[in-house]
């Protein structure tokens, strides 16, 4: 038997990170993905292409200097993309930071108002961030005199602090919004069409709601933390995954892909290890787990859980609703009213607020939307090392609970759908593509283990944040029997690939180990 | 009584809230004139006899949260207030089934296990979650809700009153509450219930009144604003006000009045009087003006600060502040003239639960749907309804034999066919008519003999309301009751304490905190405020002295 201090299970870029923390803190670890490739939602395919995630806009510089990266920057070279939102009609809208223009260099109309909203969420965006970096605050299990407590006072502190130097009037603006819905933030500011829709379908991307859902400014609000810009890295995702794979085997930690784990152990009221489905048993006094907490939970028994905790775990929402297609195409396609420097962008097809909403419907009654509100990217444009033509598209809304399930002939239909709508502002593009892969919520679940398939790993809804995420009493992270933790996208601060939640996961274990 | 030309405070609107702050702030010794733009008050607390012989409570219906340090500080039942609780309700299906909600315990139990063994064991725990809430809720409501951006000694104690309570629910339950206020009814109702009619029954609450569905986040509070009331002690009960909703009003009136205060009706506001950023009085349509240092709207908040006062008496800031304030007009109402009790083939004979609430509904998503109709501008295809027959528990509703009947449409939208203006023009007698239409037809499944019983029907649409009671867009708790507009929210931040940028003008209606609903709350802490603002003599008498 293999024995180590810590076991992390799932290779994502949040099971990497605490690896390589808890490695580079002195631990004996062991990572064990079960697919044959590193990544989790952020693997890369067979040819380097983005196969689920394609950007990256919030990856935080925190990990990156916790990882000890050279002068605590990514070792990443990223090319940040301007956002395209696409208007059948044809007068696109280019976004480049706050500065909003038409596709021809014109300016565009609300300008000045979009600059104005833009700057506020980039800076209510900041402050949040100073909450996604450490444990969600609650919980003082020392007493507030604790270390922990000290710092967490701190951090508490701080955030009050740049409220209060907001100025009374910013500060009012900011806990109104926090609870407010995305369309009336938006469309208080905003005519609606494509500059709004490109708002409102940022706000909502990967969730199982519509921009009038309550709680959907704070999705949009923690999506800015680091100004909101979409950025492509040199190599795709995988030279990210690699990077930090890097960091942790070069501290020592063991990393293993194709390596699925049966069970994990539990005697008394302690986690002992993990077995894996070949047999092997790999001992450890703790284990941190990725996809998510019924994953961990159904991993180590129902028995070491509490009713109170098993009932909570029953209720967290994880429907997902974002379906990823993956397009080879032989050779670039024409957007008409768009200069051809521009098809690299993030391309973003939601016509307006209501669009959105309207896509949105459908999916509550487990439907896929008949006019899916699209966000494509062909990274080829800008990244040398990755396929030329290559579309990659998330689409919205294709439930994982489709009625009557995800068929063959209902992944043709969404294919089709998505095709159709592509076809309204790149008529050209359908015969254009040679190959097509639809990755909907049930096979990311099946390949990546994540509940629901869910994008985020469990809904980002205000009554499953900050300490309430993924449920009331398992919010820092620590759950069940000691020594079980989550470390993945479904806890405090969520998804986005910002891999904090695999940095706080790794504190939250070197503070128990301690 | 000779009206003089200038008063203490003035308040605009006769609503219940109107009523209720001008019967504390004349209880504290204060000249205090009421104007009102009807010829009746009550604002949408009221009974109207609009068919001869019979009575409707033809907005608000039912009775449960007014505030009952109110009810005993202006003596109300001495002024005639009685109200009788009702009992249970009903949700029938297409299918001839209904799903009945008992107050006996045991009874209620019994008709859960008919549906899920299981959700009757689960009721529980579902109603000892929501009566934990109401139990937290309460004492906020006649309590002021402190501005946080404020270093004041009065908002830092609210602020440290809000903490210790709080505090004193303990980290795990602290959790629970949190997700209960920003969660849907839909999802609460999930994780407690299986049973598609147990859920769909339970749901209507959380949406009444609101332009929310049941899977918003934010309706769950929503649930609780319609559970948090109680009659005679008994949290959550509902109940008739004998003589229909404007009894209360009329108790509330003459508790003013014995007071020593003057109500005019037929009294339309042309606008308040305002010099020097101080209010000094009001002007009438018919051109009488009458002088006062404080003036207290009933109006929401948008009649009062956008339709009645100069732009330039306000800060740019706090007009845009109203401007966004969210009403958005989605209930209906028919009042119905009954020859006879109709037939409800699905109960058992003499039901209980027929004189209470009742609905028709199969499931959450049909009521999600309504809500998705409503968002397109169209009223919905399945509306949600809450039908009442109070004749059978207060007689004097309708002639001998006769009944009357209250049903509460929900999703009508003020603007119809939204065509990016928001106008309540293109409700046509047509489409009035169409709607009452929809609604009978969703009342011929619980009772198919509807038509047949029916000898007079008034229709009130969202403009309807708006023109009569003068709420924007007919919204029945004058603005949204989502958590961007609550508490400290309400009805803009920074401004959640019932004053304004005019000084000496208040709000004292349902814009203000804690809401809406014929609670009284708005109204007494617009009282109090008015009465510490302005010093002197004047204690408040009762709860808040």
């Amino acid at each position: 038997m293999t024995r180590v201090t810590h076991v992390v299970i799932g290779g994502g870029l949040n099971g990497l990170v605490a690896a390589a923390l808890l490695a580079r803190a002195g631990k004996s670890v062991c990572l064990l993905e079960q697919s044959p490739t590193l990544g989790g939602m952020a693997a890369p395919g067979p040819d380097g292409s983005a196969r689920m995630a394609h950007l990256l806009y919030n990856l935080s510089p925190r990990v990156a200097r916790d990882l000890g990266f050279a002068g605590g920057r990514w070792p990443l070279s990223m090319t940040e993309l301007p956002s395209v939102s696409l208007s059948p009609e044809g007068a696109h809208v280019v976004v480049r930071g706050a500065r909003a223009t038409l596709a021809d260099g014109t300016p565009h109309a609300q300008a000045a108002a979009f600059a104005t909203l833009h700057g506020r969420l980039t800076r209510w965006g900041a402050l949040l961030r100073h909450l996604a970096e450490a444990a969600p605050p609650g919980g003082l299990d020392g007493g507030a005199l604790s270390m922990q407590g000290l710092r967490q006072m701190i951090r508490l502190g701080r955030v009050g602090l740049g409220l209060r130097g907001m100025g009374k009037p910013e500060m009012r603006a900011f806990l109104q919004a926090l609870l407010s819905n995305a369309h009336d933030l938006i469309l208080d500011e905003l005519v609606d069409g494509p500059l709004a829709g490109l708002l409102a379908a940022d706000a909502v991307r990967g969730a199982a709601a519509g921009p009038r859902s309550p709680g959907t400014v704070f999705s949009l609000i923690y999506r800015m933390g680091h100004g909101g810009a979409a950025s492509v890295p040199k190599g795709g995702m995988g030279a990210l995954i690699d990077a930090v794979a890097g960091v942790a085997r070069a501290a020592g930690a063991r990393v293993e892909t194709g390596a699925k784990v049966a069970r994990i152990l539990v005697e008394g009221d302690r986690v002992t290890g993990v077995e894996t489905e070949t047999g092997e048993t790999i001992g450890a006094k703790a284990v941190l787990v990725s996809p998510g907490a019924q994953v961990a939970c159904a991993l180590a028994g129902h028995r070491h859980f509490d009713i109170e905790a098993t009932n909570r775990l029953r209720g967290i929402r994880a429907r997902g609703t974002a379906a990823k297609i993956n397009l080879t195409l032989d050779g670039t396609p024409e957007i008409p009213g768009l200069p051809a420097d521009l098809l690299g962008a993030r391309l973003v097809l939601a016509p307006s607020t209501e669009a959105v909403e309207l896509a949105f419907n459908p999916s509550k009654y487990r439907r896929m939307s008949d006019a899916p509100v699209i966000e494509a990217v062909m990274p080829g444009l800008t990244d040398d090392g990755q396929p030329k033509a290559h579309l990659s598209a998330i689409v919205q809304y294709a439930p994982h609970d489709l009625e009557g399930g995800w068929s063959d002939a209902a992944r043709d239909r969404l294919l089709k759908i998505t095709l159709d709508r592509l076809a309204q502002v790149a008529p050209g593009l359908p015969a254009r593509v040679t190959a097509a892969e639809v990755i909907t919520p049930d096979r990311i679940a099946g390949e990546t283990g994540v509940p629901g398939g869910h994008w985020h790993h469990a809904e980002m809804a205000l009554d499953q944040l900050l300490a309430l995420r993924p449920a009331n009493g398992i919010g820092r992270y620590a759950l069940g029997p000691k020594g079980l933790f989550l470390c993945g996208a479904s806890a405090h601060p969520g998804g986005d690939l910002m891999g904090l939640a695999g940095l706080n996961a790794a504190r939250a274990a070197l503070e128990a180990a301690s | 009584m000779a009206l003089s030309s200038s008063y203490d405070a003035i308040i605009v609107g006769a609503g219940h809230n109107g009523l209720t702050a001008g019967a504390y702030l004349a209880r504290a010794g204060r000249k205090v004139l009421i104007v009102e733009k009807n010829d009746w008050i009550g604002g949408a607390a009221v009974s109207r006899s609009l068919h001869p012989g019979w009575t409707y409570s033809n907005c608000s219906y039912v009775c449960s949260l007014l505030r009952r340090e109110i009810v005993r500080d202006l003596d109300l039942p001495a002024h005639g207030l009685q109200v009788i609780p009702y009992e249970g309700g009903a949700t029938f299906t297409k299918d001839g089934d209904y799903f009945a909600y008992y107050s006996d315990h045991d009874a209620l139990r019994r008709e859960m296990a008919r549906h899920s063994p299981r959700d009757a064991d689960a009721y529980a725990r579902y109603s000892q979650a929501v009566l934990r809430q109401c139990r937290f809720i309460r004492p906020f409501l006649l309590r002021d809700a402190p501005d946080p951006a404020s270093l004041r000694p009065r908002d830092l104690g609210e602020m440290a009153y809000l903490v210790r309570k709080a505090h004193g629910l303990g980290r795990k339950e602290l959790g629970e509450t949190m997700r209960f206020w920003t969660m849907s009814i839909g999802d609460f109702l999930d994780q407690h219930f299986e049973n598609d009619l147990i859920k769909a029954h339970l749901a209507g609450s959380g949406i009444i009144g609101t332009g929310l569905g049941v899977y918003s986040p934010g309706t769950a509070y929503v649930l609780l604003h319609h559970y948090m009331g109680d009659i005679d002690g008994g949290i959550g009960a509902w109940g008739f006000a004998r003589g229909g909703m404007g009894a209360i009003s009329a108790a509330m009136g003459r508790a003013f009045e014995a007071a020593g205060g003057t109500i005019l009706t037929g009294a339309g506001l042309d606008r308040f009087l305002v010099r020097d950023g101080r209010v000094t009085g009001v002007a009438l349509e018919d051109g009488r003006e009458f002088r006062a240092p404080v003036v207290a709207s009933n109006m929401d908040v948008k009649r009062t600060f956008l339709t009645h006062l100069d732009a330039s008496d306000l800060p740019e800031d706090f007009r845009r502040a109203v401007g966004r304030f969210k009403i958005r007009g989605s209930s209906a109402k028919l009042n119905i003239a009954l020859d006879r009790m109709p037939e409800f083939p699905a109960a058992p004979p003499h039901a209980s639960f027929l004189r209470g609430d009742m609905h028709v509904s199969t499931s959450l998503w049909e009521l999600e749907r309504a809500y998705d109709d409503w968002k397109a501008g169209r009223w919905s295809d399945a509306p949600y309804i809450d039908m009442l027959i109070p004749s059978q528990i207060d007689p004097t509703m309708a002639p001998v034999g006769g009944h009357m009947m209250t049903v509460f449409v929900q999703y009508a939208p003020y603007d119809l066919e939204a065509d990016g203006v928001r106008s309540g023009a293109n409700w046509t007698d047509e489409k009035r008519a169409a709607l009452a239409d929809k609604v009978i037809g969703r009342i011929e499944i619980a009772c198919p003999d509807i038509r047949d019983r029916i000898r007079h029907v008034e229709v009130r649409t969202p403009l309807d309301i708006e023109r009569e009671v003068g709420l924007t867009e007919g919204n029945i708790f004058q603005g949204e009751l989502t958590f961007d507009q609550l508490f400290f929210n309400r009805p803009v931040p920074g401004w959640s304490q019932y004053d304004s940028p005019v000084k000496g003008l208040y709000l004292c209606g349902s814009s203000a905190h804690p809401g809406g609903g014929v609670m009284g709350a708005p109204g007494a802490n617009a009282a109090r405020a008015i009465l510490r603002d302005t010093g002197g003599s004047g204690r408040m008498k009762g709860y808040a002295a």
